[in-house]
């Protein structure tokens, strides 16, 4: 048995370096566990931001962003570039900021659900379980080099998701969303492995790595393109881009806010870093092939979910149609597949996080003291609740890309890349600009609505005004106007991520 | 390093802005002495910077965008890893911008001194313009000048958005989405110049001067997008026919002040961008680019003046003589030459003091005889003289009455213009008919002949003269365009090495 116990030991040493996942795990089940003692909801919240936040010290420390030595965790001190378990996963600069943004979503989203979950709620205990879970499974898509475990971490996320967006099983709309997830999200994992079990028949090989080898030796057969097609389909689904978007905007706005948050946030960004890896480096040597089509596609996307946005009445789902525009810019950095455009693409998803976090958080904030997500209703925000109505402009600008807010940055950094590549990408980069400016309509909009517009005659300043929001707004209105301002430790880190994909 | 000027001028505005919005409720009141001070403080930096740029030796005529050319420059990594910097600084072609920008902000604060409705904000918001506005003008870095270019609109968006007239939230949004949109295909062009810049220098840097060094060396086909690219954003700013259609929205909707800012200041971030950055840039496109300008310039000065005359509406004839006098700076550009460029800048300095001027007297207008409609007002001469005085001087000066300073800036341009495009300028040439048609027309039916106000009673306003604090800026924006009508070589001592200098790396004729 000693034997055992030290193999163990052993085991989680040379795996120390996935310690913030096996800890996330670990207090999925303490807060499962705790909720059959203690029904007190804060208490439950506040176990699970525990974990989320000393895993956030560790990625920094990996990324070398800060000294964790003194903490005694040399051993972790980054930046930190390991393969793990046979080389199926890494530890490297890529999935680091990744997991970075993955923990800074679970950080918003615990935070707002500690207010947003309120005494009609059931299964609390659950409900964090499942958040923590559908981190670990985003963080472990992000530190895959192998089909498998990108395959199983896609679902462990998905399948926590679907449960989560049902959360509110009293609401219609919540139970609504929760189904249509599962349904659209079962049927397309299911076409993402089918695809990937053909990319392994014809290559013989589940190593990302060895994908590009095998198919760059040879000319392509039929069934190649199937596979890839499918592979695209499966992503595009996860990822909501054009023309497998439908389901989003209905998920995210039945969803409670907390978990529009997490979806559009957390599990949408989960897509890009596998289709980063298959694309970028498991078929690298096909991007002659698919780059233009999937140029089409990113054009598309951010062309129809702009369009859609501007007709919108209700925040909530405009914000939804504006992820749908988002992830149209970032599937550029595929379409492009440089460097640059790789690392614009990165720092998108992590500007994304907090810019759209925190205007769902607002959403939710908002519906908290006027139960309302009706655009007409935010008319004088900025005289009712001005701290609120501020960040949310803040927010909004930031997504349109006005600088010098975090969106900005990286959406110069993503163009900047299309441009550099030159030829029918500066095209892209052409829609990519065309497309902010389109979107400055519909976030214009609002903040008219907030800031132009009288307030209505009967509407009274509200107080306290974010209440229990004010501090997690205030963390993603830092992060947005800290990364606007000071962007080049940002930049250089997401350029040496994207380098550690693309040399 | 010396002690940074220049960035004062971008940090005081920008800290009055913030002491203006934090002010409690119950105090904004204050809110417009503070914004005075605060505009007042750099106003006085900007004197003493001309002063010290104007009795500096005339730097060398042989290079420009070079350490020699420039004053008092600053230096500030910022984002290393993109070669972005913060760099500032002056020369000749700015300098008379950057006064002219802490002027007008100065002048137009006081013009609004009544203002009561929700006064923090608006006094905070025009010292935020005025700090994108001069940051434009002494950004020597593409990228800061990209990022004050586009901070400019979100206070002007505002302006017109909240205090501005009956159809004041359609006009916000089209300006908004109408420059922003010029605004990014100009960064798509700065950015494929970074790029290219990149290749040769072997680093990636977006300092204009360092850009400026190997930008004319790039393959004449790269020019030709790139300057599109540029001359599309700059283009739409001044705006030029046929991109000027969201300029009388926008006018006829904002506020006096807004007006004076924007027609002021914001048209000539457009000419200073294509003067000062496009041409020497990217001189081989430029030269290319000639007939296109030479024909948007006539366009929009003849066009403009026509468009003048069919007005009713008194601020918006003043709106689309503004596209005609920046046709002006159009003209005088495309004819590369240093007589020209000199005379776009003295133009654009010249068509910023009387244009204010003019849209101040439409707000006072408005606001004394409660409308803005020639076909409805008589004979106001005979109840607010003082008033009627200045709207005819203003009038006289923009039409280029010699004495007054724009006869001089627009004498320059047609003589640089004759030279360079030869006889059939007598077009652009005879617009100064139509110019003082519509100018004397319009003084005429408003201010002379029998009195008349033509509205129901309770529309009509109390006829007031001048308030004291109107009449204090006019009165200083009406001695300026006296005393540089004089004295133009107050600014032209200026201009003439630095335009002198442009036109060298243009090759143009002399």
């Amino acid at each position: 048995m000693a034997a055992t116990f030290s193999d163990m030991a052993q085991m989680l040493a040379d795996n120390r370096h996935l310690g913030p996942e096996m800890m996330l795990v670990v207090f999925a089940f303490i807060v499962l566990a705790a909720s059959t003692f203690t029904k007190n909801r804060k208490l439950l919240g506040w176990i699970a931001i525990v974990p989320v936040l000393v895993s956030l010290l560790l990625v920094t420390g990996m990324m070398g962003l800060l000294d964790i030595g003194y903490l005694g965790l040399s051993s972790l001190a980054g930046p930190v570039d390991v393969a793990l378990v046979g080389g199926a996963l890494s530890v490297d600069l890529f999935s680091l900021l990744f997991k970075f943004v993955f923990l800074s979503v679970a950080l918003l989203v615990v935070l707002t659900s500690l207010s947003f979950i309120g005494v009609k709620d059931r299964h609390i205990g659950e409900y964090y379980a499942l958040v923590l879970i559908s981190t670990v499974g985003m963080m472990i898509v992000a530190s895959s080099n192998n089909l498998v475990p990108l395959f199983l971490g896609i679902e462990m996320a998905a399948i926590s998701t679907y449960a989560l967006a049902a959360f509110r099983k009293h609401e219609g709309k919540s139970v609504e969303a929760g189904m249509k997830y599962f349904i659209i999200g079962a049927t397309s994992s299911a076409v993402l492995l089918y695809g990937m079990s053909i990319l392994y028949g014809i290559s013989g090989t589940l190593d990302i790595a060895g994908l590009s080898r095998r198919l760059g030796e040879d000319a392509w057969e039929p069934a190649t393109v199937v596979g890839l097609a499918m592979v695209t389909a499966g992503f595009g689904f996860k990822m909501a881009a054009v023309p497998f978007h439908m389901w989003a905007p209905d998920v995210y706005e039945g969803s409670p806010t907390p978990i529009t948050v997490l979806l559009a946030a957390g599990s949408k960004k989960m897509a890009f870093a596998a289709a980063f890896k298959v694309f970028l480096v498991g078929l690298l040597a096909a991007k002659a092939d698919f780059g233009l089509a999937l140029g089409v596609v990113s054009v598309l996307t951010m062309t129809v979910g702009n369009v859609v946005a501007i007709s919108q009445t209700s925040v909530k789902r405009m914000l939804a149609y504006s992820s749908i525009a988002q992830s149209g810019y970032i599937l550029m950095a595929i379409a492009v597949g440089t460097k640059t455009a790789l690392a614009g693409g990165m720092l998108h998803v992590l500007t994304h996080a907090f810019m759209k976090g925190g205007a769902f958080i607002v959403v939710a904030a908002v519906a908290y003291l006027l139960a309302s997500e009706k655009l007409e209703d935010y008319k004088g925000l900025s005289r009712r609740a001005p701290f609120l109505a501020f960040c949310m402009a803040a927010f909004l600008l930031s997504l349109a890309g006005i600088p010098p807010l975090a969106g900005f940055w990286s959406k110069f950094v993503l163009f900047s890349g299309a441009v550099e590549a030159g030829g029918w990408m500066v095209w892209l980069a052409l829609a990519g600009v065309l497309n902010s400016a389109l979107s400055l309509y519909y976030y214009a909009r609002v903040i008219k609505y907030m800031y132009v517009e009288e307030p209505a005659r009967d509407a009274r300043p509200v107080a306290p005004e974010a209440g229990p929001y004010t501090a997690v707004l205030a963390i993603a209105l830092a992060a947005v106007v800290l990364i606007g301002l000071y962007p080049q430790p940002f930049i250089d880190l997401a350029f040496r991520a994207a380098g550690t994909l693309l040399p | 390093m010396a002690f940074p000027v220049l960035s004062l001028l971008v940090a005081i505005p920008l800290l009055g802005a913030l002491v203006v919005f934090f002010i409690p409720g119950r105090r904004a009141g204050a809110a417009k002495w503070i914004a005075l001070v605060f505009s007042l403080v750099p106003l006085l930096l900007s004197v003493y910077i001309y002063y010290a740029v104007w009795s500096a030796p005339a730097p060398s005529t042989t290079s420009y965008l070079t350490s020699e050319t420039l004053n008092f420059e600053e230096h500030f990594e910022w984002v290393p890893a993109l070669g972005i910097s913060y760099s500032m600084g002056v020369d000749g072609l700015s300098m008379p911008l950057v006064f002219l920008t802490t002027l007008l902000s100065s002048l137009a604060i006081l013009f609004s001194w009544n203002e009561g409705r929700r006064p923090k904000e608006f006094f905070g918001l025009m010292l935020v313009m005025e700090v994108g506005v001069v940051g434009v003008f002494m950004a020597l870095d593409f990228f800061v000048f990209y990022i004050f270019w586009e901070i400019v609109l979100i206070p002007m968006y505002f302006l017109i958005g909240i205090w501005g007239g009956p159809r004041k939230e359609f006009a916000a949004i089209k300006f908004f989405i109408y420059t922003h949109v010029a605004s990014v295909v100009m960064l798509l062009g700065i950015m494929g110049l970074y790029f290219q810049c990149k290749e040769v220098l072997g680093h990636a840097t977006f300092s204009m001067i360092e850009m400026a060094k190997v930008s004319p060396t790039l393959a004449p086909g790269f020019q030709y997008v790139a300057f599109a690219a540029l001359f599309f954003g700059f283009a739409v700013k001044m705006p030029s026919v046929p991109f000027h259609t969201w300029l009388p929205d926008a006018h006829v909707e904002a506020p006096t002040a807004g007006s004076v800012l924007l027609a002021g200041l914001l048209l000539k971030m457009g000419g200073y961008g294509l003067i000062r950055v496009a041409l020497p840039l990217l001189p081989e496109a430029a030269r290319a680019a000639v007939p296109a300008m030479v024909i948007l310039g006539v366009a929009s000065i003849t066009y403009g003046a026509f468009l003048c005359i069919a007005q009713n509406d008194l601020k918006k004839m003043v709106a689309y003589s503004s596209i005609s006098h920046m046709g002006f700076v159009m003209l005088g550009a495309s004819t590369l030459s240093p007589i020209g460029i000199s005379a776009g800048v003295f133009q654009m300095f010249n068509h910023g003091l009387i244009t204010a001027v003019l849209f101040m007297m439409c707000g006072v207008f408005h606001h004394s005889a409660g409308t803005r409609e020639i076909s409805r007002l008589g004979g106001l001469a005979q109840k607010i003289p003082v008033a009627a005085a200045v709207f005819l001087t203003g009038s006289l000066a923009s039409l280029g009455l010699p004495g007054l300073c724009s006869f001089i800036s627009e004498f320059m341009v047609f003589y640089a213009a004759f030279v360079a495009h030869g006889g059939w300028m007598w077009i652009p040439v005879s617009a100064v008919v139509l110019t003082a048609a519509y100018y004397l027309w319009a003084a005429q039916r408003v201010l002379f002949g029998k009195f008349k106000v033509d509205l129901p009673e309770k529309e009509k306003g109390h006829l007031d003269d001048l308030h004291p604090y109107e009449a204090a800026a006019l009165g200083i924006l009406i001695a300026l365009i006296v005393f540089f009508g004089l004295f133009p070589s107050a600014v032209l001592d200026l201009t003439n090495p630095a335009a002198s200098a442009v036109a060298g790396l243009l090759g143009g004729a002399p």
